[in-house]
């Protein structure tokens, strides 16, 4: 019997698409048009202690093959999560990821000791080390392998849950900050979040963000996200997530050859809500055709001598 | 469970040198849409582009938009010729509040006119009296004139240089309409954002209710990317305000709501 079911470390998932933190909010507007039994799992919106206005608009800009966002980690603070968006999350019948963005380090701890008391309802924590729209914290802290080895081990102190680092690409070496995750004793990472870039008016010679910068995210994104998968995959014990542009089932084998034991899928749920359902569907078929289980291909990439 | 729909062009007609009205047919849409509601259509670019419904027809499963070129996606769409397929999500947001009025007063600007039509349509079906006001720039940007002018009880054009109607924009129009007229009137207005926020002082200063139909940039157009975040008061406030969705929260807003 063939299966797309794949594990990443401890969590197993119904299959290897996750749907990417701030890209379907917390569920409720995705679980109209699809069923979750067949995903693998679903990242809440990056949450943050206090609650967040997000940035000024505009805040999207549409690019070659990809958009860029700058939201600014708009969200109710994570306190509110907890009580009013968490259960029914849970109630999705798929992995719950909870992502959280902090500001400092300490707003990591904090919210990931609170997030541990309901790990019944939580089946990983993503450290969003990587969110580009925002002034402190995230990317800051991202960027350098010293600061994200010690923030992990202080959150892997606070907590049983099992923690997933989402990293930045926008780094010399992701080898390098993926490797300080594990260290610090990351269960996993993800790779990527988005690329940092701009859009320009020429009518009004400014950018089109207010933000001026945002994330570059969608198909344009996905031969960089490839590559970083693979060099983390190949200095990593732990498990990677790979993210960037995934629009069908072509790109999570590609993903998933490239050494990443499951993917989130982000812009393409934007424009197309039903594609998870489509692209395990797909998978299913490859699976079935090449009576293959999924996970056999994972890191399977002949890299050229 | 909600869905993402193949629809059939069925018909492209030029307005004017910049906007065409493009009819589909898609049954699941056209039955389900009411007026003030958007739909998502797909280009060859990423992202799809949101449109006012203008029309929607249970019987015969077609819908119509308004599209004016004002980018590469539109400059596209506008050249879809019929049997084309595209892909559509609809129909999104929230509606007109139209079945709670007495009397109507529809006053539109630009593409505001599309969806605008929809509900003066519908107003039409409920014997709500409606009177129309729209604004253009120029006797060749106007569209739609002929519709308006059938289904309202008053209809009045302005036109900012003057060749058609009265000279000048949708506020000297509307000082036109008398006070009995105004009477009991809710006023809905959808167009450029500083035309609908001096409709909307208009109807403040006058005691009338006035929703409006905000425009953003959008990605998803169902609430989950957050990008097309509008400025809405928080209750009892006039200066705090949250971001609330375009796509999913509103487009339409009363007017005493918005942050302008």
């Amino acid at each position: 019997m063939v299966s797309i079911h794949t594990d990443v470390g401890s969590v197993s998932l119904a299959s290897p698409l996750i749907i990417a933190s701030g890209t379907c909010n917390f569920g409720r507007e995705l679980s109209e048009y699809i069923s979750f039994d067949r995903i693998g799992g679903i990242c809440s919106k990056g949450l943050t202690l206090a609650p967040r206005a997000g940035n000024e608009g505009c805040r999207v800009a549409e690019t070659p093959s990809g958009m860029l966002n700058s939201v600014g980690l708009q969200n109710p603070g994570v306190d509110y999560f907890i009580a009013n968006d968490l259960a029914f999350m849970a109630s999705l019948n798929t992995r719950v990821i909870v992502n959280v963005a902090g500001h400092c380090a300490d707003d990591y701890i904090e919210m990931a000791s609170r997030l541990n008391q309901h790990t019944d309802q939580i089946d990983a924590i993503e450290l969003n080390l990587s969110c580009p729209n925002v002034k402190e914290g995230c990317m800051i802290i991202g960027s350098s392998p010293s600061q994200i080895r010690e923030l992990v081990s202080n959150v892997r102190s606070v907590t049983s849950v099992p923690l997933w680092v989402k990293l930045t690409p926008n780094v010399t070496s992701i080898a390098q900050t993926a490797l300080a995750a594990q260290e610090g004793g990351a269960d996993a990472v993800v790779a990527i979040n988005t690329l940092l870039g701009m859009a320009i008016d020429i009518r009004t010679r400014r950018p089109v963000l207010r933000n001026n910068t945002g994330g570059l995210s969608g198909p344009a994104i996905k031969p960089v996200a490839l590559r970083m998968v693979n060099e983390c995959y190949r200095v990593l014990d732990i498990p990677v997530i790979g993210c960037g542009g995934i629009s069908n089932e072509t790109d999570v084998l590609e993903f998933m050859i490239a050494g990443a034991s499951a993917v989130e899928i982000g812009t393409s749920v934007l424009i197309h809500p039903t594609i998870p359902l489509q692209i395990a569907g797909n998978l299913e078929e490859y699976a079935e055709k090449n009576r293959i289980e999924l996970s056999d291909i994972v890191g399977t990439l002949e890299l050229w001598g | 469970m909600k869905d993402e729909y193949s629809a059939r062009l069925i018909s492209n007609r030029k307005l004017n040198e910049e906007s065409s009205i493009l009819t589909f047919f898609c049954p699941d849409i056209a039955v389900a849409a009411k007026p003030g509601q958007f739909v998502n259509i797909s280009c060859s670019n990423l992202l799809k582009r949101p449109f006012g419904i203008c029309s929607a027809d249970p019987e015969s499963g077609l819908f119509s938009i308004g599209v004016r070129e004002v980018g590469e996606g539109t400059r596209e769409i506008r050249e879809f010729l019929p049997d084309r397929r595209v892909d559509v999500l609809g129909p999104l947001g929230n509606t007109f509040p139209i079945d709670d009025a007495d009397r109507l007063i529809f006053v539109g600007g630009g593409t505001g006119v599309y969806p605008l039509f929809f509900a003066l349509s519908q107003a039409v079906k409920r014997s709500i009296p409606a009177i129309s006001v729209c604004g253009f720039r120029c006797v060749g940007d106007t569209c739609m004139i002929d519709e308006f002018r059938n289904c309202s009880d008053r209809f009045l054009v302005s036109t900012d240089n003057g060749d058609m109607g009265i000279h000048g924009n949708v506020l000297d129009a509307l000082s036109g309409i008398s006070d009995s007229e105004l009477n009991q009137s809710t006023i809905i207005t959808v167009g450029p954002e500083i035309m609908m926020k001096n409709v909307a002082e208009w109807a403040f200063d006058r005691g009338l209710p006035c929703f409006v139909s905000l425009e953003r940039r959008m990605a998803c157009g169902i609430g989950m990317c957050l990008v097309c975040t509008c400025k809405i008061k928080k209750v009892g406030s006039d200066d705090q305000f949250e971001n609330k969705r375009c796509c999913a929260d509103g487009p339409v807003f009363d007017a005493r709501e918005v942050l302008w």
